[in-house]
C-alpha cells in the first residue's frame, strides 16, 4: 500500500515573513524513516515550514525535493495536516473522508476504528468535540499510501489514550520507510526523533 | 472512485445539507420580480417593454447571492488547502466545481424565470430569448463571480468586494444579453449576438479557472 520509500530533502530555505526572518538557510536531508521534530517557541515559523515543505507556500529561496524531484510535482505523495479541521462541518465523516481519500466503507471503517470513531461514521462533523473533529481528520493517517506526513500540531486536542495511539501509528509508518516531519510543544515519550530547532536567527 | 466523481459527489451532498442555498435565489428573484409591477404602473404593455431586462438584472443579482459560499466554508475549513494534494491540476478541480455550481444553483434558478415571465406579461419570441440568452450568459457569469470570490478569500466579510471588483467584466456579457433580448423584441436577426454571448462564455469557462485556481493558491499560501 506504500509508495515506494525515497528521501526527502531540503537546501537553503530563508522564509521572509511581513519583514521578519523566520530561519535562514535550513537544510536537511530526511532518509526514509526518519522522524523529525520541528520546534521553537510561538511564531518561530514552525507552521510556515511547514506549509513550505508540503508545497503550500513558496519559500523565499531555496530547494525542496523528493526523490529528486521538486516537491511541487510529488504533492499527492505527501500527506499534510494542518491546524485547521481539514474536513467539512456539514458533512459527514464518512463523506469526508470519502472525498479526501477515495476509499470505500471497509477500509475507511477500520481507520474510523483505529481512531475511536467507528461509530460515528455518519454523524456530521459540526456535531463532534473538538478532539473528535480532530480524530477525524487523523483517521487519513490511518488508510493513507502517502510516504511523507507533515503533521502540524497533530496532539491537540487529542486525549492520553488517543495520543499514544497516533504515536504508535506514527511509528509503524516510520519503521515501513516513511518519513514524518511533526511540530507539537509535548515532546511525546514514545517517539524517537530529531529535533530541528527553528527561533534562532534573530 | 476518481477524484472528479469524488469531488461531484461532494458537491451533491453540500447542496443536500443546505437546501436554502438554491431556494434562496428564487426566492429572491420572484420578489423582485413581484414588486416591479407594483413599483410601476400595471400597465402591461409597459411591462412586457421592459420587463425582460428586469429579469436579467434581477436574476444577475441573485447569482451573486451564493458567491461568497463558493469557496469561503472549504477555504476556513482548511479543505481547500487538501485540494492541492489532489493529483490533479487545481484548475481542473475549480472548472469541475465552477460545472456543478451552475448546474445545481443556477439552472433551477433559470428554469423558474419564465414563470417571471409570465408575471411581467412576456411571452412567445422574447421568453424564449431570455431563456437562451441566461442559458448561454451565466457560464460565464458565474466564472466571473467565482474569480471575484476567490481573489478576496483571504479578507473577511468580503462578499461584496469580491462582486465590485468583477463588475466591470460583468458589463460586456449584460450589453451583449441586452442587444438578443432587443433584437428579439425587434423581431430581427438574434444569432450573430447570441454567438458572440457564447464565445465569450466558451472563452471564459476554459481561461477563468486558470485565474481562480492561481487565486486560490495565493490566499493558501498566504493563510496559516
Amino acid at each position: 500500500m506504500q509508495n515506494k520509500p525515497s528521501a526527502f530533502e531540503f537546501q537553503g530555505l530563508t522564509c521572509e515573513r511581513d519583514d521578519r526572518l523566520l530561519f535562514k538557510n535550513l537544510s536537511r536531508v530526511l532518509e526514509p524513516g526518519a522522524l523529525l521534530r520541528v520546534a521553537g517557541p510561538n511564531g518561530a515559523g514552525k507552521t510556515t515550514l511547514l506549509r513550505i515543505l508540503s508545497g503550500l507556500y513558496e519559500a523565499d529561496s531555496g530547494t525542496i525535493t523528493m526523490a529528486g524531484d521538486p516537491v511541487s510535482e510529488s504533492r499527492h505523495r505527501i500527506l499534510y495536516l494542518g491546524h485547521k479541521p481539514q474536513v467539512a462541518r456539514d458533512l459527514s465523516v464518512f463523506d469526508n473522508l470519502q472525498f479526501l481519500t477515495g476509499l470505500g466503507f471497509d477500509p475507511l471503517q477500520s481507520a474510523l476504528k483505529a481512531v475511536g470513531l467507528q461509530h460515528y461514521h455518519d454523524s456530521l462533523v459540526r456535531e463532534l468535540s473538538q478532539g473528535q473533529g480532530r480524530r477525524c481528520a487523523l483517521a487519513r493517517l490511518w488508510c493513507s499510501d502517502a510516504s511523507l506526513w507533515i503533521l502540524d500540531e497533530p496532539y491537540t486536542a487529542l486525549d492520553v489514550h488517543m495520543v499514544q495511539v497516533l504515536d504508535q501509528r506514527i511509528n509503524a509508518h516510520v519503521s515501513q520507510g516513511g518519513i514524518c516531519i511533526f511540530t507539537t510543544h509535548q515532546p511525546p515519550h514514545d517517539l524517537s526523533f530529531d529535533t530541528l530547532e527553528l527561533g534562532r536567527v534573530h | 472512485m476518481s477524484i472528479e466523481r469524488r469531488l461531484i459527489a461532494r458537491e451533491i451532498r453540500l447542496l443536500l445539507s443546505r437546501p436554502g442555498d438554491v431556494v434562496k435565489p428564487m426566492w429572491f428573484l420572484m420578489l423582485v420580480i413581484s414588486m416591479v409591477p407594483m413599483a410601476l404602473a400595471p400597465d402591461s404593455d409597459l411591462l412586457s417593454e421592459i420587463g425582460s431586462a428586469m429579469i436579467w438584472v434581477a436574476t444577475l443579482l441573485a447569482l451573486l447571492l451564493n458567491t461568497d459560499h463558493l469557496f469561503r466554508d472549504d477555504f476556513n475549513d482548511g479543505v481547500l488547502e487538501q485540494w492541492l494534494f489532489f493529483d490533479r491540476p487545481l484548475a481542473w478541480l475549480v472548472a469541475l466545481k465552477l460545472v456543478t455550481h451552475w448546474l445545481f444553483y443556477v439552472v433551477p434558478l433559470i428554469l423558474i424565470t419564465p414563470v417571471a415571465g409570465l408575471m411581467l406579461s412576456i411571452t412567445g419570441n422574447v421568453l424564449g430569448a431570455l431563456l437562451v440568452t441566461l442559458m448561454v450568459a451565466t457560464p460565464a457569469l458565474t466564472c466571473f463571480t467565482a474569480l471575484g470570490a476567490a481573489l478576496t478569500l483571504g479578507s473577511s466579510r468580503s462578499g461584496m468586494l469580491g462582486v465590485l471588483v468583477m463588475m466591470p467584466l460583468f458589463v460586456p456579457v449584460v450589453i451583449l444579453a441586452a442587444g438578443v433580448l432587443i433584437r428579439a423584441t425587434d423581431g430581427s436577426e438574434v444569432l450573430p449576438l447570441l454567438a458572440l454571448l457564447g464565445a465569450f462564455s466558451v472563452a471564459s469557462a476554459c481561461l477563468v479557472p486558470l485565474a481562480v485556481a492561481a487565486a486560490l493558491r495565493l490566499n493558501i499560501g498566504g493563510s496559516s
